[in-house]
């Protein structure tokens, strides 16, 4: 009853140390409607022991399974194979851009979750805080809690294109965990974090990380409305009168 | 004073992180390694529910109780990745109805704090549930992110010192003249270089794989693993953890977790559980019980299924009736060899008291006095894990 | 370090492979500002002409009504118009109004450029 498709995979591998890197490819016969992080482990699992890859809940909460397919960064556990290829097609898997690669799929993340921590981002917080501010949340369940919607997993730094190029650049993760620090306990949140060239004044307008983001997280809004709320305190403070509320 | 021995734990799961802070709180001098980064396995699979214990309170009041006491301790020390808003243990049926009283007294023999909500109660909370419910018990259920569980265990132990070595194989276990371990070979899976590494005392804290690593060196566990598939859906559908008023059974559990509902779970026996392709019809199965509960669940999409081999204890009798409690196999005792623990079984919510138990009885094979202090401070930062070594 | 950011990687901003259409509003953006500020330099190039008197001048001015220079000017046009039509939408965005519509906004910005461009081109080409 289930369907099978012929695919194949083409992973850039490299082993820790070596600047060489290689593209190696693996056929797997896989149901279309399994994920793409199904086929790499199912590679791991019955191919080639080897490779190594970051994963670990199976169903975007935990955000540790982001790769580049086809050149688009996607969170694999929740990608079907159907939804980026066709039978007997390809799917190049790279590592994310814009993090130090460890070896083959794995990345560094430690400056980026170190970023995430200067900004004081909850990962619990209640309804009401969690959602974006446009969104509606019934009065009956604002003040319940939820884990935030950023699971921290890089895709936007990586379709990022300043962080393409400018290191010092705090990225869009960082921005919106400053933003969500924000909608949650404004008093202990830091503003002046995002106040300065490599913080939301970098960001170009490209929008490529709410175009990625696999978790509803809009991280253009969050830095645009972060650009909003700075123009709002800076412009009260050059021109006196009482500062608007945060 | 003698030097701080060494331990060498075996798999980062929820086990081995909570035990090398556990470990490492007690002076040990600790290293953890997994042939993936953290929660690789079973335990990033997990579907997230804190346990009040109210699943077991019934059938198996020794799991209900350790559960009740550790939701407890984590709503003290692991605020910062949990979900607390309480489950619903609902009646949907006459029979589950009937089930009111017999629940009732088997919570309150295990300490667990319920209260009756009335079908209007219920519905005015929840709206999307089951309009044909009859009433049910509200308890004090949560859901936890669980990688980022692991991951504040971990970066507390790593923060006191604890070495974490992710993608590294085990190889191969040595047992010298004496019998009792002396070394591991471990492949560094970054460079493909084999490493040996020494240790006073290794812990097997690898699960589901736990047999596969103890037939290294040469004694048997009879852990079976025991997969269970998961479903989950796009949208957050309830706030509130979603039981059914009865024994456990299959796919009677919905958890609220960010903006996803979570529906689980099987159980059954595999033999190996490095690839357990997802069962299409157990994952309808999943639908139709997630149905009976939240109908408007029916059109929501699903966002992911996957599979999660628990550890099972085997005792010869059938997987879902075996206690849910974890069990420390001292190969000393058991087999003669030294140096050489195993830690399996349990679930994410007893991860810490796992910990502690091993943890004693590692102190007691070095004759080292000190107590458990887990219970006492707040976890670090789950993201202090990735912070440079210093 | 392997996968870091560095200025290096600065051609990947070209690179329009899995980007998104906002991407493209990047990418244009910088094509058309670069092109713009070396227009302004050849501007300059041709104002100093004026300094070598009016013959050198208006030998010079005869040289530009050649097709290859009109076309080189409705390009600056062109750039002109799309990275004055998308600063506008940056702006916008920037000040954090109508983010959540930049990519129709972007779109809007497209139309608006492509009827412009046409415009000057019906324009400049059509009595030539």
């Amino acid at each position: 009853m289930t369907t099978t498709w012929k695919i194949t995979l083409r992973i850039l591998r490299q082993k820790q140390g070596e600047t060489k890197t290689s593209w190696q490819d693996f056929s797997l016969d896989i149901d279309p409607d399994e994920t793409v992080l199904d086929a790499v482990e199912r590679v791991w699992a019955f191919q080639d022991r080897s490779l190594t890859f970051r994963h670990a809940c199976h169903h975007s909460t935990c955000g540790a399974c982001g790769m580049r397919v086809n050149n688009i960064e996607k969170l694999t556990c929740i990608t079907p194979i159907r939804s980026v290829t066709h039978n007997n097609g390809m799917l190049r898997i790279e590592p994310l851009r814009n993090f130090p690669i460890v070896s083959d799929l794995v990345v560094d993340v430690s400056h980026f979750f170190q970023e995430l921590e200067i900004m004081q981002a909850p990962a619990v917080s209640s309804n009401s805080t969690a959602n974006l501010d446009y969104e509606e949340v019934f009065p009956d369940v604002a003040e319940k809690e939820r884990l935030i919607d950023c699971i921290e997993c890089g895709l936007c730094v990586s379709a990022c294109p300043v962080a393409l190029t400018d290191e010092a650049y705090v990225g869009p993760a960082a921005l919106s965990g400053l933003h969500q620090a924000l909608a949650a306990n404004a008093l202990s949140a830091n503003l002046a974090l995002a106040d300065n060239h490599s913080g939301v004044w970098r960001c170009h307008s490209a929008f490529e990380c709410s175009a990625v983001c696999p978790s509803n997280v809009e991280p253009g809004y969050r830095i645009m409305d972060l650009r909003k709320k700075l123009m709002r305190k800076n412009f009260h403070q050059w021109f006196g009168g009482k500062e608007a509320g945060k | 004073m003698m030097d701080k021995p060494t331990i060498l734990i075996i798999g980062a799961g929820f086990t081995g992180c909570a035990l090398a802070y556990d470990l490492t709180l007690r002076g040990f001098s600790v290293t953890v390694v997994d042939r993936g980064e953290i929660c690789s396995g079973t335990s990033g699979r997990t579907h997230g529910l804190l346990h009040s214990g109210s699943r077991y309170c019934v059938n198996d009041p020794e799991a209900a109780v350790e559960c009740i006491e550790e939701n407890t301790i984590l709503r003290r020390i692991a605020r910062q990745c949990i979900e607390f808003n309480n489950g619903l243990f609902l009646a949907i049926s006459e029979e589950e109805l009937a089930y009111k009283e017999t629940f009732k007294a088997g919570a309150e023999k295990c300490g667990i704090p319920i209260r009756w909500m009335d079908k209007k109660d219920i519905l005015s909370r929840e709206p999307a549930i089951n309009p044909q419910v009859l009433g049910g018990f509200e308890v004090p259920d949560g859901s936890f992110d669980p990688l980022r569980l692991a991951l504040a265990f971990a970066g507390s132990a790593r923060n006191r010192g604890a070495i974490f070595l992710p993608f590294h194989q085990v190889e191969s276990i040595h047992i010298d003249g004496r019998s009792s371990v002396d070394f591991i070979i471990l492949t560094d899976r970054h460079t493909g270089r084999s490493i040996e590494q020494h240790a006073d005392m290794v812990i097997n804290a690898t699960g589901a794989w736990a047999g596969k690593i103890a037939e290294m060196a040469g004694v048997n566990v009879p852990v079976i693993p025991s997969p269970g598939v998961m479903v989950a859906f796009e949208k957050r559908m309830s706030n509130y953890v979603v039981n059914r008023l009865s024994l456990p059974g299959d796919g009677d559990i919905i958890i609220p977790q960010r903006r996803m509902s979570v529906i689980g779970t099987t159980s059954f026996e595999v033999n190996d559980a490095d690839y357990i392709p997802v069962d299409q019809g157990m994952v309808k199965e999943m639908v139709d019980r997630a149905i009976e509960m939240i109908p408007a669940i029916a059109r929501v999409k699903i966002r992911a299924s996957y599979m999660s081999a628990r550890p099972l204890i085997q005792t010869g009798t059938n997987a879902r009736s075996l206690s849910r409690t974890f069990k420390v196999f001292d190969h000393e005792t058991d087999h003669g060899l030294k140096g050489f623990i195993t830690i399996t079984g349990g679930k994410a919510t007893t991860c810490r008291v796992m910990a502690e138990k091993t943890a004693d009885l590692v102190c007691e094979k070095f004759a080292w006095r000190k107590t458990c202090q887990t219970k006492d401070f707040e976890l670090d930062s789950y993201r202090t894990f990735y912070n440079r070594q210093a | 370090m392997k996968g870091s950011p560095s200025p290096r990687n600065f051609l990947q901003w070209f690179d329009p492979r899995g980007r998104s259409a906002g991407s493209w509003g990047f990418m244009l953006n910088r094509i058309t500002g670069l092109g713009l500020v070396l227009y302004l330099a050849m501007h300059m190039i041709v104002l100093f002409q004026l300094t070598r008197g009016a013959e050198a001048y208006d030998s010079f001015i005869q040289l530009m009504k050649n097709p290859i220079f009109i076309i080189g000017e409705l390009l600056v046009i062109a750039a002109g118009i799309m990275h004055g039509i998308n600063g506008i939408r940056i702006g916008l965005t920037s000040f954090g109004i109508a983010v959540r519509y930049q990519l129709t906004m972007l779109i809007i910005a497209g139309i608006i450029s492509a009827g412009g461009i046409l415009f000057f081109a019906i324009h400049m080409l059509g009595g030539a």
